[in-house]
């Protein structure tokens, strides 16, 4: 299907060369797995309240409940299948990350490559917006939005959005006055096309890769931000339950012995942000030209 | 002297890479003696380069040298550890590139780099090092050596930091110095300056040089002997004037025929067998002329470029209390006036910082002037907004570097494409055929047009860039230095792609180019620019024979011209 010559194949012969970036993959590909068929493959659905039974709550690992199976990871405190919990956690957490940093990448790549397109007043004034919330703890703004827009998803996204677009203005900015100075936008603007189409067509695909580059970073960074706002309260409400409210949850019980309540959840996370990082750093070096031997 | 200063033998130097192996030098020798000039001749890629970067043991991996010996005054250097080579590098042997811009430290004084250079080989003091180096760069005639020295390299020019380059090669009096392009990024005239030097200082000094070079006519004037390489071998050896004048292998008679300069103006190169010329182009119904041909067409009257920064809101506010002085803009173009007239070439000459590029981009429609204005056939080239905007498509533009020229993420195919869809010259239906036709009739496979520009070669790539500007079915095209990039060889298959368009498709061109060789062989007119203004223009055949300009005369002069031959007669 992919031919020897095609790009996507000679990317991934070198990304294949390092062994953690495939292991990582792997790791993604199980967890994104696991969080999409949850529903189908999880013995119990920890949101339907039927389904729970207190006599089973803060039991340890390998204990077989009520329902008749075993509860690999233990339950929390509601009585809850932690494997379960973290799987729809995943769900959550997985779903917020993705779609923020998606929105954001649009918002900030049009916002970058378009200042850097028009140039003069209006490139000073967007960029130095830019770099003034650049100059604020991407969390600090996450927190504030939150908090000022209540809890819920869509909330919670805008204030992901809000902290992490500056990121990908800042780069788009950066790549596409490198672009911008080419010959081949000369040579667009002399036919001439029109400046959207130039951005669109010309700007934006050439500006894309170190992009790619910042888009998978910021996915693992959306979600930490995520499970560290609804693990302070302000994210994501109780009806949604993210892998950093499972934390939270636990966290009461951590020094009184029940350490899987919130352990279990947070590994699943670090395993997540590591394995997100691990891929974007391998592709970093793929896709940077000074890096390349 | 019998034995020779060096002694090549059977050279192999190999690549292996992912893509197969790579015989970038395959199996040259030749020796070369003691004061001696050897000029090393080839396009890209014959392994001219790399021929000396075998000598001087710069190979970078995983590139090596599997056969073959290089011997220097009967020692053998294949083979010999770093460790040894450096004790050879820079004091038996050195090497001049061709971008100073590249070798030299940004941040360092050209002093401390000399005496670095220095100290790799000898013990010396500071105060010594210093006295050295002012002798070293009095010696290739920098002015004020005392002051110069502690100068950084981008106080100096381009030619005056290739000297500074040239300097260090001969600090250690070398036996052999290895040239490397070092005049090919610069202008003709200092080219012309650098050249006298070299050949001065080394008969000076008694060093023996190897000057790598596409040019041959750079080569004929500085070289005893000259070695044509093609594909990683010599393909002819021999005295200068004998090669220049009596070819014997066929790649030496194409490489010569290939010359505007060899050839009568206007008339078609000789090229290499295997590249067809263009087919005629297909012709579009187009509305009707108001422009007759030979009238002015394209007018460009007392336009101006400043180029400065616009100050931000903090300098402006400074400037205006009084803070600080506002930036004096630079005027690359200053009150130019030029008309193009229907159906002619103008060739538009002058060195680098002329302002013949932004000149051609104010032309093209792509720089806004700061004063004056840019008609085409009586009408405005561009709006009359606040921020003017280009709104003709009848001037079209081709850069000089193909490379960058196109847009790497499209394929040819929609490049070609974009404009005409854009400006609905053609239906989406019929842009497969469209593209095709303009394939084809720039020379290269109609099935090349879902391919990406980088499976292209630099000529094939400036044909995709042609087809793209006629594909707009413009009546005017400005070509800025359209063939500096290029070879020989294809640059002579672009100039006669031009000269049959130009004869089938009533263009007008302006034809931007430093080449004067190139000039005078595609263009009826020429202006010369210098400092932002035009100081000399008239038919192209009277500029050449009696330019009235000081200026004109040493830029003609400056050209480096090869034997007169009886090439023609092979």
């Amino acid at each position: 299907m992919m031919s020897r010559e095609s790009g996507l194949y000679r990317f991934w012969n070198d990304y294949s060369r390092n062994r953690v970036a495939v292991v990582s993959v792997v790791i993604i590909l199980v967890l994104v797995g696991l969080a999409l068929s949850a529903p189908l493959i999880m013995p119990q659905d920890p949101y339907d309240l039927s389904h729970l039974v207190l006599r089973d709550a803060r039991r340890p690992p390998g204990y077989v409940g009520t329902g008749g199976y075993t509860h690999w990871l233990g339950t929390d405190a509601q009585g809850r299948d932690l494997l379960s919990a973290i799987a729809y956690g995943l769900r959550i957490s997985l779903q917020m990350g993705v779609i923020a940093t998606g929105l954001a990448l649009a918002i900030g790549a049009t916002v970058g490559c378009g200042a850097a397109f028009l140039g003069g007043r209006v490139e000073s004034l967007v960029m130095r917006i830019v770099d003034l919330q650049l100059s604020f703890p991407a969390m600090l703004l996450a927190f504030v939005i939150a908090a000022v827009l209540g809890q819920g998803k869509s909330q919670l996204i805008l204030a992901l959005i809000f902290a992490q677009y500056a990121y990908f203005a800042r780069t788009a900015h950066g790549a596409a006055a490198a672009e911008r100075r080419k010959d081949y936008i000369e040579a667009a603007l002399s036919i001439p096309l029109s400046s959207w189409r130039v951005i669109r067509r010309h700007i934006l695909p050439n500006a894309l890769p170190p992009l790619i580059v910042v888009a998978t970073v910021q996915v693992a960074s959306a979600i930490s931000l995520e499970a560290t706002l609804s693990f302070l309260g302000v994210g994501l409400p109780p009806t949604a339950p993210s892998l950093g409210m499972l934390i939270a949850n636990g966290f009461k019980y951590l020094l009184s012995g029940r350490y899987w309540i919130s352990i279990y959840p947070g590994l699943a996370l670090i395993l997540v942000i590591v394995a997100i990082n691990m891929v974007g750093d391998q592709i970093r070096e793929q896709l940077n030209p000074r890096l390349r031997r | 002297m019998t034995s020779p200063l060096l002694d090549i033998n059977g050279l192999k130097t190999h690549f292996p890479t992912s893509r197969g192996l790579v015989k970038a030098v395959d199996g040259i020798s030749f020796s070369i003696g003691e004061g001696e000039v050897l000029g090393l001749v080839g396009e890209s890629g014959s392994g001219k380069t790399m021929t000396g970067f075998s000598i001087i043991g710069l190979l970078d991996k995983p590139g090596r040298i599997v056969a073959g010996s290089i011997k220097l005054q009967g020692r053998e250097l294949v083979g010999l550890s770093a460790r040894e080579l450096r004790g050879i590098r820079g004091k038996s042997i050195s090497m001049v590139f061709q971008d100073p811009l590249m070798t030299l430290n940004h941040v360092l004084t050209v002093g401390t780099q000399i005496r670095l250079a220095l100290q790799a080989h000898e013990r010396l003091s500071a105060a010594q090092a210093r006295k050295r180096a002012i002798d070293a760069l009095a010696l290739v005639r920098i002015a004020e050596p005392q002051r110069k020295v502690d100068f950084y390299p981008h106080q100096f020019s381009g030619g005056m930091r290739q000297r500074v380059a040239i300097a260090i090669a001969l600090l250690h009096r070398p036996k052999l110095i290895i040239a490397d392009e070092p005049t090919t990024a610069l202008d003709v005239s200092i080219q012309a300056e650098i050249l006298a030097e070299m050949k001065e200082l080394v008969a000076k000094v008694g060093t023996a040089l190897i000057w790598i070079s596409h040019d041959l006519a750079v080569v004929s004037s500085l070289a005893q002997r000259v070695a044509v390489m093609e594909t990683g071998r010599i393909v002819e050896i021999g005295d200068t004037h004998d090669v220049l004048t009596n070819p014997q292998h066929d790649y030496t008679k194409r490489l010569l025929n290939a010359l505007p300069s060899r050839s009568t103006p206007g008339q078609l190169l000789a090229r290499r067998a295997d590249v067809r010329d263009a087919a005629p182009p297909p012709r579009q119904p187009r509305k009707a002329q108001a422009t007759a041909i030979g009238e002015p067409f394209l007018v460009l009257d007392s336009v101006s470029k400043q180029f400065g920064k616009t100050p931000g809101l903090v300098r402006s506010a400074a400037v205006r209390a009084g803070l600080v002085e506002p930036e004096s803009p630079v005027r690359a173009v200053d009150g130019v006036s030029l008309t193009l007239h229907r159906g002619e070439v103008l060739g538009l000459v002058g060195e680098s910082g002329s302002g013949k590029s932004t000149l051609g981009r104010i032309a093209a429609g792509i720089v806004v002037p700061s004063s004056g204005s840019v008609r085409l056939g009586g009408a405005p080239m561009m709006s009359k907004d606040k921020a003017p905007r280009k709104i003709t498509t009848a001037v079209q533009t081709v850069f000089q570097d193909p490379f960058s020229s196109l847009n790497g993420r499209m394929r040819i195919g929609d490049i070609i494409a974009e404009g005409p869809l854009a400006h609905g010259l053609i239906k989406p239906s019929s842009v497969g055929g469209y593209v095709a036709q303009w394939l084809a009739a720039v020379g290269l496979d109609p099935g090349f047009a879902d391919r990406y520009p980088h499976q292209f070669s630099g000529g094939q790539r400036q044909r995709v860039a042609i087809a793209r500007a006629l594909a707009m079915q413009p009546d005017v095209v400005i070509c800025d230095e359209p063939v500096a990039s290029l070879d020989v060889s294809i640059q002579a298959q672009i100039i006669n792609l031009l000269i049959q368009l130009r004869r089938d498709l009533d263009l007008s061109f302006i034809f931007i180019s430093h080449d004067l060789s190139v000039v005078r062989h595609l263009c009826d007119r020429v202006a010369v620019m210098y400092r932002g203004q035009i100081i000399e223009q008239g038919r192209t055949s009277e500029i050449y024979q009696a330019p009235s300009q000081a200026y004109t005369r040493r830029l003609l002069a400056a050209v480096p011209a090869l034997p007169a031959a009886a090439v023609s007669t092979n």
